[in-house]
């Protein structure tokens, strides 16, 4: 009898060579998407958090915006606002890992797109349209963002109530801030709750169905906190 | 919607092959050494066990190989492993009575034992090409035996072996099986060897003639489904593996392509016999009105029979066996009972009920589970809640192409059959429960070595004249089809064919009713010459390929009702209303039908005699009802002689040597060695509860 | 019962074999009867109104995976899809996307599962190529027996595969039906490949890491297979090794 064995025949290794090419950098960075991803998630929310803090007045997002700027290692009180360009120059760099990594999964080619968009067009599927939005969204996000961390990043001192306000609303950039708030929390959202899945969190279908309705609540509450958040400025500008 | 080729990626099928068509085209000549035409489990064993001595082999498929009927055997196969505790004691010599007693004394006795001995090793083959047969759990586990439930203790050193279940017209417990899909896992098991082999399976291949010369077979003439093309398959062997033919009655459990085209092939030889082609077994259990099958499972696990009372009425009829008597006892009980006017009305016709709610709902959702999903989306209920409705249905044929024991045709020199298309006769005029899919990997792995043997001690004959004549008969039958003028629709014939055989061919068979169908399926048969097609297309044509079919189904549907009409007796599940008895003085022999004139409308019958002083097992009573048979003059004889032979060997001779002295049997020589079981290594004694005395239920 | 409605099929018509003939959605109407099936009124269409029609059933019980197709915009087996689940009585019918289109409702779902099951080596390494069958079988935990007919179930009927968004950009990717039966090998104690096999095979970009979780696979699988935690399972059996 001639089995042809995989795990102890010489003669197999050549046509697994074809397979394994690339076999640790896929991995790698698909492994990359899913941390990186959830860090930048996590930092939007509690980064969202902390912005809302101006609507429990000027004073409290004062004090935020001074501890994430260390005031009380400083000696003066001010605090050092090149940390928070830091945590912008971190933030980019996890962003940039991020979206080398998710390009290579978006069809880039002319035939991958005309695939996709007959597949959709002759089936009907809820998770398959929610990653569209993922990927719309992070092409936007991926226009938007690189804007809003050169602002930040280049002016960190201006973080405050007045700075803030002044910005958003006398600069405009609430243009650039409505749009991005609502791709950024419908992003972060789906693609927790994918990557969630995509390791294993949900044991079976109703978990699944849970999960789906806590990342349609998250996205929701955020995209609310930060419209609020935004006109909470408005007063200070 | 947009729809365009190119938005749609459309690739066609190899645009190259141009189907027969122009005149004088070369005919495509393709040369192996084992053909084999059908790929479910034995087509694909026996085209393994070639391929495993080194032979070029072909398989021929109508569909991807693991859509083969195959795969809906959900119940089990028997093997006589003896591993559960309701098994243990069971071994070949139980399998080979059961077997014998089943087919009603109709089988060949030596194909039964080369069976029933070659069964556990098919079994433990398989495990090593992956089947995940249940295992046995040890210590206390419950079942349900005779509506009541039963707490019985598997031995621990069973714990990790192959189980078994119970299934009607059996001892003990011996159908293996992987929670109701036995059939599917082991398909796919098979399919996945073949593939491992690098076997090629051409499919959507229909085979459509044999090539012969009158005394040898040469391979078959076939058609593709896709592109339409005709091809010559030449071949040292020829196997024809393409299942029963279901198809010719109405409601069937059958799959749909289960049409008899292999049987026809044979028939259309002119030469080549079919064998008890009037031996068709109706199951008890398939839903209402689709006739999809429920498995015997549901009655071994422990179901019951209603009728419209709720009534458990099998006792009635058969006190000790209940609900698990033979298949054909079941069948012909609940048609008599609905026939009282027990029955449930429906817009269907009366039905009965299956109960398996007492079965509880765990078990109904892991080991039944495949009945579950038929009954949630083909009848909208919950087995574990509800009654099933169910009535007899059409479910296999015993009848075939007439093989000697090597799978051989007779009449035909290298052309094989095996597994249900074939008559190899291990299930003689009833097949038992889970021995089908038993036959087929057993059939194979026995039959496959012996067409191995044949491939290798025999020289291709190639004679490419007489090929291309039998590619030209094809191509002209098909021309004429299209371009003829004649008007008959295919499914029109195909619905009355259907209907005849229906309502005059079926569990219950008279005189007058037989002569009707046969004169009915003469008409059709007629007609069928004069089918005219309203598709013109050569190549993927639905209406040609049925219009090729219904034309031969008709011949084999002729075999049927003639064979029917013929048979003067009761056995198995040909019963005769007009003949109620089994009737060995006359009727102890095997129908043969050959159809050596092509314009001819009946077939020509002659009989084989089954002879009784070669018999390890003398035609006795079989257990079902009252014991009526007309005795065959030697069973007498071979009794007293079996009397004699046994006590000349002495009280010291174990089973085997009382086997040999009775009726010595022969496997190719590696399935020879005895088969090993748990009680020839337990150190303790085999229980004494497991007994045919103790446990009254499973006594035949 | 909805006794005596007409049904409205859209059912896509092509046959690329016939030079000139183009794409095109093409409407029957045919008269519903109790407990009718899209297999059931495929048949009497063909029968009764176009003998040229091109479908393909079996088993006709949903259990040999031929007849999947997409059914109102989702992919199914249509034996076991009863009509009356479509109170408006329109039903459209295309076939599986993603696969060669043989005409009409019928693909080549055999052609690319057999190829998968060659590139993929879907079947079982034994121990050793041949067992002493005449010898008591090796035992097995019972519960691992059941566990791999869990994984068993699939039919390969091609739904996974067309529902696969993921597969349909990508052709070299192996889809959810490769990575269950791979999982389902991986299980098998009697399989001889070890994880560094297994990797080779499905630890890169046209396996669990090209996967996207979308859960067409998940969603549509007529049998209910656990395709989700399957892949998570194979995903990080992946990622341990890679580690």
């Amino acid at each position: 009898m001639a089995i042809t064995k995989i795990n102890n025949k010489a003669g197999e290794a050549s046509k697994l060579k074809s397979w394994s090419e690339g076999k640790n950098w896929s991995g790698k960075l698909d492994i990359s998407q899913s941390v990186s991803g959830v860090i930048l998630a996590l930092f939007l929310w509690t980064h969202l958090v902390l912005v809302s803090s101006i609507l429990l007045g000027g004073d409290a997002m004062t004090w935020v915006a001074g501890v994430m700027e260390l005031n009380f290692l400083s000696p003066d009180g001010h605090g050092y606002p090149w940390v928070v360009s830091l945590i912008a120059i971190g933030v980019a760099a996890l962003a940039l890992v991020h979206v080398v990594v998710a390009i290579t999964k978006l069809p880039m080619n002319l035939r991958q797109q005309l695939a996709l968009k007959k597949q959709m067009s002759v089936i009907n599927h809820g998770d398959t349209k929610l990653w569209v939005w993922q990927a719309l969204t992070g092409i936007a996000i991926l226009f938007l963002l690189p804007v809003h961390l050169w602002l930040i990043g280049a002016a960190p001192e201006t973080i405050g109530p007045a700075g803030s306000a002044d910005r958003i609303w006398n600069d405009g950039v609430w243009l650039l801030y409505l749009p991005l708030l609502v791709c950024v929390e419908l992003h972060a959202a789906i693609g927790v709750y994918r990557v969630a899945i995509k390791w294993g969190a949900a044991r079976d279908i109703n978990t699944r169905a849970r999960m789906k309705r806590v990342k349609t609540v998250i996205s929701v509450v955020f995209v609310l906190i930060g419209i609020a958040s935004l006109l909470a400025f408005l007063p200070y500008a | 919607m947009k729809i365009s080729a190119e938005f749609l990626g459309i690739r066609a099928p190899n645009p190259e092959i141009k189907p027969y068509a122009l005149k004088g085209a070369s005919v495509k000549l393709i040369y192996t050494d084992s053909l084999v035409v059908g790929a479910g489990l034995a087509g694909l064993r026996v085209a393994i066990a070639s391929k495993e001595r080194g032979l070029d082999t072909v398989v021929l498929s109508l569909i991807p190989a693991k859509r083969s009927h195959s795969a809906a055997a959900q119940g089990g196969m028997q093997a006589s492993l003896g591993n559960t505790i309701k098994g243990m004691g069971d071994d070949e010599d139980v399998h080979f009575q059961d077997t014998v007693k089943g087919s009603d004394w109709g089988c060949d006795q030596d194909v039964a034992r080369m069976f029933a001995h070659c069964a556990p090793k098919a079994v433990r083959e398989l495990t090593n090409w992956g089947v995940p047969w249940t295992r046995v759990t040890k210590g206390p586990r419950q079942v349900v035996v005779n509506a009541e439930k039963v707490t019985i203790e598997e031995a621990e050193e069973a714990h990790g072996l192959i189980n078994a279940r119970d299934f009607g017209g059996t001892k003990k417990w011996r159908t293996c099986y992987t929670a109701d899909g036995t059939g599917h896992s082991l398909l796919y098991a098979v399919d996945n060897k073949a593939i491992s082999l690098g076997i090629p399976v051409h499919e959507r291949v229909e085979a459509l003639s044999i090539i012969h010369d009158g005394k040898r077979c040469q391979g078959v003439v076939a058609r593709c489904l896709i592109t339409g093309e005709l091809r010559a398959y030449i071949a040292k062997s020829t196997t024809i593996a393409t299942g029963g033919y279901g198809r010719i009655y109405e409601v069937s459990t059958n799959a749909i392509i289960c049409e008899g085209i292999g049987q026809a092939l044979a028939l259309e030889t002119g030469v080549a016999k079919l064998g008890n082609m009037e031996a068709v077994q109706f199951h008890p259990t398939a839903i209402v009105p689709v006739g999809i099958l429920t498995t015997e499972g549901c009655r071994g696990d422990g179901g019951l029979l209603r009728d419209k009372d709720g009534h458990r009425f099998m006792p009635d009829y058969e006190p000790e066996k209940k609900e698990l008597a033979s298949r054909d006892v079941v069948s012909r009980r609940m048609t008599e009972h609905m026939r009282k006017g027990k029955g449930v009305d429906s817009p269907y016709g009366p039905h009965l009920w299956l109960d398996i709610t007492l079965l509880g709902r765990k078990h109904v959702e892991t080991n039944l589970r495949e009945v579950k999903e038929i009954c949630e989306n083909f009848l909208g209920i919950d087995p574990a809640k509800d009654w099933i409705p169910v009535r007899p249905t059409q479910h296999y044929s015993m009848g075939g192409i007439r093989t000697d024991k090597t799978g051989q045709n007779p009449q035909l020199k290298g052309l094989f059959s095996v597994g249900e298309a074939a008559c190899w006769d291990m299930h003689g005029f009833n097949r038992l429960g889970g021995n089908s899919l038993a036959e087929t990997v057993v059939g194979g792995m026995i039959i496959g070595k012996y067409v191995a043997d044949f491939c290798q001690e025999n020289s291709l004959e190639i004679d490419t004249k007489l090929a291309e004549s039998f590619v030209e008969k094809l191509g002209s039958e098909i021309d004429e089809l299209i371009d003829g003028d004649g008007t008959e629709s295919p499914f029109a014939l195909r619905k009355e064919m259907e209907r005849v055989m229906m309502d005059y061919v079926g569990i219950f068979r008279n005189g007058p009713e037989l002569e009707k169908a046969v004169t009915e399926l003469q008409a059709l048969l007629k007609r069928s010459r004069n089918i005219g097609l309203k598709c013109k297309k050569r190549h993927a044509n639905p209406e040609l390929v049925e219009a090729l079919r219904v034309k031969r189904m008709l011949k084999v549907a002729l075999t049927v009702a003639c064979g029917a009409a013929a048979r003067t007796e009761s056995r198995g599940a040909h019963a005769r209303e007009d003949f109620p008895q089994r009737n060995d003085k006359d009727w102890l022999n095997r129908t043969l039908a050959s159809w050596p004139d092509e314009h001819a409308l009946s077939p020509e019958l002659s009989y084989e005699q089954l002879d009784v002083m070669k018999m390890e097992l003398p035609p006795g009573y079989r257990g079902y009802g009252i014991n009526n048979a007309i005795a065959h003059p030697d069973t007498e004889k071979r009794e007293h002689e079996i009397t004699e032979i046994l006590s000349q060997l002495g009280d010291d001779a174990d089973r085997h040597q009382r086997q040999h002295a009775l009726m010595p049997f022969e496997v190719p020589e590696s399935l020879m060695p005895k088969n090993e079981r748990l009680c020839d290594t337990l150190d303790r004694p085999t229980p004494p509860v497991v007994g045919e005395e103790s446990v009254g239920e499973q006594a035949l | 019962m909805s006794q005596g409605r007409t049904l409205t099929f859209n059912i896509f018509r092509y046959d690329p074999q016939v030079s000139g003939d183009k794409p095109k959605m093409v409407k029957y109407q045919i008269e519903e009867t109790p407990g009718m099936s899209v297999f059931i009124a495929l048949n009497l269409l063909r029968e009764q109104q176009d003998s040229s029609l091109q479908f393909d059933f079996v088993c006709r019980a949903g259990i040999c995976g031929s007849c999947a197709m997409v059914i109102n915009g989702f992919p199914t087996l249509a034996c076991r899809t009863l009509t009356s689940k479509y109170p408006q009585g329109e039903i459209t019918l295309m076939p599986l996307p993603g696969f060669e289109l043989i005409g009409d409702l019928s693909v080549n779902t055999g052609k690319f599962m057999r190829e998968l099951a060659e590139r993929l080596k879907l079947w079982l390494h034994p121990d050793q190529d041949d067992v002493d069958v005449h010898r008591l079988e090796a035992p097995m935990a019972p519960e691992e027996a059941a566990r791999l007919y869990e994984l068993e179930r699939c039919v390969e009927c091609g739904v996974c595969v067309s529902a696969c968004a993921t597969k349909q950009m990508r052709e070299t990717f192996v889809g959810a039906v490769g990575m269950m039966k791979l999982a389902r090998f991986e299980l098998d104690s009697r399989d001889t490949r070890s994880v560094e096999d297994f990797y080779h095979v499905i630890g890169n970009q046209d396996g669990v890491f090209g996967c996207m979780t979308l859960l067409g696979c998940q969603d549509n699988c007529p049998k209910d297979l656990p395709h989700m935690q399957q892949i998570a399972y194979l995903r990080r059996k992946m990622a341990v090794a890679l580690v």
